[in-house]
């Protein structure tokens, strides 16, 4: 029997709104906040959107980068300033990029070395107080241009140390951040978990402070592809948005939180133990010198879909503090970067179509550590308002462009 | 700033010996300067500093990639990856580059014809070396099933009193009759004999 005129329309309808794809390979970097992928694919909760999702580890984000470049894996886990820094070329690869949405809140952290207990440290005061009467030291993060290199600056600046002149700043490979510290070649990281916690848990060091201290509820880790792939796919795109809000929902309910940490180590996303991953993903710290707290901003995967959606001012803050550190050419248009990289359209589609609210404006505002407002007004001027940042160039001198 | 003819001073940043042994190798006789080879979990910060390099070939595996990336804030002459100074029809290159588990910096400017056959020669070698790899892999598994085989003889031999020669027809033939290989039924064999031992 041929179908109705009806029929076939209803069927043409349906056939456009399915994923161009069947397989979407996504990439991440072993980190408890990988959690939304790792949920998605282990629990195959990219069949109810037509869409199988492929997971592969990725050892370090500039191999997670190329792979996404030349299309070995379509989308990723990616730092939130690795996007913008890969947009604008910062690193020298420029790429036209999206951002699909954000996966997580919070859950990061600085560990220092035991050894400056000894010395007098034990917060950011203490710290600026022995840093002046030592020789020089050395502060580790994940990548240049990454939200950990930009949390550890904005906690040295707040407590008037300039993380450009007053000390030595490298990056390093998270897993390996603990035991450098204890061979005593550096003295503070700044890194995601399990990583920090681990520094904590093996004695070496101890948390002086959590990037949520930093900023309450700041932006992380985002799913990332290239622009290319998101307007090729835009079926696939918002399929792969859509299970991934719904994994995301399921890893921020604290009842699942220890499935959560189970899948992370039993199906190899991270090389840890459970017991090293469970205590701070449900917000339970202890800072490795008697303080134990419940944590009011743990690390969050979904919140109602507060936390995913890819806010303008988000995207801003990360292209004003790239300002603040002199990592821009000049003549960058703040707001049509983010505006182009932020598919808040894709995500809204997404959104609506699980029944997730969106906020009522793509800007959201924050006090930050030193009392600064960000609501993305003024990127620019914020920037240059800091009593810490990069030394303006002398007239006559220009930033690359 | 080298000039094509000139040799190129590389670095290789590799954890697998055998693998490096030939590309440095390689490199040498296609003119080039190997200056030094580095396991993974160095500080490459001041190895680089020191050593000067115009490339360095890293694993693409090896996490130490971010810390090449993040000397880029730290210094002028700093390594950039190669994947960003392709020109258009060189992407597959840097495609195949991934896949066969190479990555490369440069430092400076190198002549981009020279990085590239030194790109070229480290494709082919992580190739090689992977080719090795998968035979010797394979080797070592028909050397497993020989075994395997030799034991199960000796149980069959043993229990149905049989010399050498109809021991391994009357295995050859129960394989074929069941349709399974050589291996898998000295595998059952061994297995049962486990059992009931």
């Amino acid at each position: 029997m041929s179908a109705t005129p009806a029929e076939r329309l209803d069927r043409r309808v349906a056939d456009s709104d399915a994923p161009e794809l069947p397989v979407v390979r996504l990439g991440y970097v072993p980190l408890t906040d990988c959690a939304p992928l790792a949920v998605a694919a282990e629990l195959g909760l990219g069949a109810r959107h037509g869409i199988r999702i492929v997971t592969q580890p990725e050892p370090s984000w500039a191999t997670l980068r190329d792979r996404l470049l030349c299309g070995e894996i379509d989308a990723a886990h990616c730092l939130y300033g690795l996007v913008y820094d890969v947009q604008l070329g910062l690193l020298g690869v420029q790429r036209d990029m999206a951002i699909l949405m954000t996966l997580n809140r919070n859950g990061q952290a600085i560990t220092v070395d035991n050894h400056l207990l000894e010395q007098g440290v034990r917060d950011g005061e203490s710290l600026a107080r022995w840093l002046r009467r030592s020789p020089p030291s050395t502060w580790a993060h994940t990548f240049p241009t990454g939200t950990h290199a930009l949390w550890l600056y904005y906690w040295l600046a707040a407590h008037g140390i300039d993380p450009l002149d007053d000390v030595r700043t490298l990056t390093v490979p998270p897993p390996q951040m603990a035991a450098r510290m204890a061979q005593q070649t550096m003295q503070g990281y700044c890194a995601g978990e399990p990583w920090s916690a681990l520094g904590v848990y093996t004695g070496v060091g101890f948390t002086i402070a959590t990037s949520q201290s930093i900023w309450p509820d700041h932006p992380e880790k985002v799913l990332a592809c290239t622009r290319a792939f998101s307007e090729r796919h835009p079926q696939t795109a918002r399929a792969l948005v859509m299970t991934l809000l719904e994994a995301a929902r399921h890893a921020d309910e604290p009842a699942n939180h220890e499935e959560v940490a189970r899948i992370l180590v039993n199906c190899g996303y991270v090389q840890a133990n459970v017991d090293q991953i469970l205590p701070r993903l449900c917000g339970h710290y202890h800072d490795g010198r008697g303080s134990r707290w419940r944590d009011p901003h743990p690390i969050s995967f979904h919140a109602g879909g507060t936390t995913n959606y890819p806010y303008t001012s988000d995207g801003l803050w990360f292209l004003s503090q790239f300002h603040r550190w002199g990592m821009l050419p000049d003549r960058i248009d703040f707001e049509a970067t983010v505006q182009a990289v932020n598919q808040t359209a894709i995500y809204g589609e997404a959104a609506s179509a699980l029944g997730i609210p969106l906020p009522d404006s793509p800007m959201r505002s924050s006090v930050l550590m030193d009392g600064v407002r960000w609501n993305g007004d003024t990127p620019r001027e914020s920037a240059e308002a800091f009593p810490v940042r990069a030394r303006p160039l002398p007239a006559g001198h220009s930033a690359p462009d | 700033m080298s000039s094509a003819s000139e040799s190129l001073r590389i670095l290789l940043v590799d954890d697998h010996p055998e693998r490096i042994a030939l590309l440095e190798e390689a490199l040498s006789a296609a003119g080039h300067r190997v200056v030094t080879t580095l396991a993974s979990g160095v500080d490459l910060n001041e190895r680089v500093a020191e050593l000067a390099p115009d490339v360095i070939i890293i694993d693409v595996d090896a996490p130490e990639r971010d810390m090449l990336e993040g000397m880029q804030t730290l210094q002028r002459k700093a390594p950039r990856p190669v994947v960003l100074i392709t020109r258009s029809g060189d992407r597959e290159r840097i495609r195949d580059a991934l896949r066969a588990g190479v990555s490369a910096y440069v430092v400076g400017e190198p002549a981009w014809e020279r990085v590239r056959t030194v790109l070229n020669v480290a494709i082919a070698r992580f190739e090689e070396y992977r080719r090795l790899e998968r035979e010797l892999a394979d080797a070592r598994s028909a050397l497993a099933e020989r075994k395997f085989i030799e034991r199960a003889k000796g149980i069959i031999m043993q229990q149905r009193k049989l010399g050498e020669e109809a021991a391994y027809h009357a295995m050859r033939k129960m394989a074929m009759d069941r349709n399974i290989r050589m291996s898998e039924l000295a595998r059952a064999i061994i297995a049962a004999a486990d059992l009931l031992a």
